[in-house]
């Protein structure tokens, strides 16, 4: 059974990341966080708003926070994007332009809002929720789910990759973040 | 009469120093031939976001200025950018709006409200620095050096003729994924 990830766990995963990133570097902002917000990770939104080692630009679209995100990776910065399943589906065209066509590294955490604990997310009643793995499929986006705390190991290992193939990666959300 | 959009690349590349431009649709053909090979990306490929890219690099390289050559029917695509670039508030960033109130490439249909939409209104209403028009090449030239260096997020609307060559008319230029490379690339050794 999935479980609900606490946001503090979230938040020193991402500091992990981007200290790696930057080459052990502490230098602040450690990285950026480029969000549309997204219900399911309310709580990490919530407690990004208390620190001060990540920064946090709040964007009005999907579109807008994938060529942002390539504009902080092409000088130099690391970037993680986050947003909800709609968003995904809202910009598929960017996603295809910027990250795929332009070999952009973006490293995208999808909350699957209205996931059912008690079912595997392609069996969803939730459209939304039913079609995000097969849509990011069809890009030949790697993903993974993240059903608990022991899957935030897949966060630097997804950014890693996104990396490594010059494109776009992604971790799923499973249940609203605590 | 309407200024026109080459004129006003000229005298860009002429004074801008070490900014970094973003150019999008009719106003990326002129700019290859006036500054090749220089520190530019183009926003091919996913129209409306040219404001966006040229706000990352803003905010990934303060110490330099970053000038986006935006069209109308660009931004209305990603107008939420107008308040994105404002909550942000990038001091280097320029943001010229190169308004011609059609859709150049598909034949000229007039973008959704034409000439009438009043970007420099949206721009201050969304939290600019400062925003104003201009329809006058002289004027044009008197404010470029204060356009380059005056704090940002600074909004320019600017009121042109058709460019002489299209996207369409003159295809051409690195494909992105080679300008994003290239950039990056310049960008690191000039640390």
């Amino acid at each position: 059974m999935p479980e609900s990830i606490p946001a503090p766990l979230i938040i020193d995963t991402l500091k992990d990341t981007f200290r790696e990133a930057r080459g052990g570097s502490t230098r602040e902002p450690l990285g950026w966080i480029l969000s549309v917000p997204d219900t399911h990770q309310k709580t990490v939104l919530a407690a990004l708003d208390k620190e001060r080692a990540l920064r946090v630009v709040t964007c009005a679209t999907e579109d807008e926070a994938n060529a942002i995100g390539a504009g902080l990776w092409i000088g130099g910065e690391p970037v993680v994007l986050m947003i909800q399943h709609a968003g995904l589906y809202a910009s598929v065209n960017t996603l295809r332009g910027v990250a795929m066509d332009g070999r952009v590294p973006m490293f995208y955490m999808i909350g699957l809002l209205q996931r059912e604990r008690d079912r595997d997310p392609k069996e969803s009643r939730h459209s939304m929720v039913r079609f995000a793995e097969p849509l990011l499929d069809t890009f030949s986006v790697p993903h993974a789910r993240l059903e608990g705390p022991n899957d935030v190991h897949l966060i630097p290992e997804y950014y890693r990759l996104s990396r490594e193939r010059r494109g776009p990666t992604a971790v799923l959300v499973g249940l609203e973040t605590s | 009469m309407a200024i026109k959009p080459e004129d006003i690349l000229k005298a860009i590349a002429a004074a801008r120093g070490n900014a970094i431009c973003v150019p999008t649709m009719t106003t990326s053909p002129a700019w290859r031939t006036l500054a090749p090979d220089d520190l530019s990306i183009g926003c091919v490929g996913f129209m409306g976001g040219a404001s966006s890219l040229g706000l990352g690099l803003a905010l990934s390289v303060p110490d330099r200025r970053v000038v986006v050559f935006d069209g109308d029917g660009s931004l209305l695509m990603q107008l939420g950018s107008l308040a994105t670039i404002a909550g942000a508030a990038p001091r280097n960033l320029t943001h010229l709006l190169f308004k011609n109130g059609v859709y150049h490439t598909s034949g000229s249909q007039d973008i959704p409200g034409g000439l009438t939409v009043d970007f420099v209104q949206m721009a201050k209403g969304a939290g600019y620095r400062k925003a104003y028009a201009v329809s006058d090449f002289e004027d044009f030239k008197r404010r470029l050096p204060s356009m380059l260096t005056d704090e940002g997020p600074l909004f320019v609307e600017l009121h042109t003729g058709l460019a002489d060559k299209t996207p369409m008319t003159d295809r051409g230029g690195q494909p992105f994924h080679q300008q994003v490379e290239s950039l990056r690339q310049k960008l690191h050794k000039a640390g």
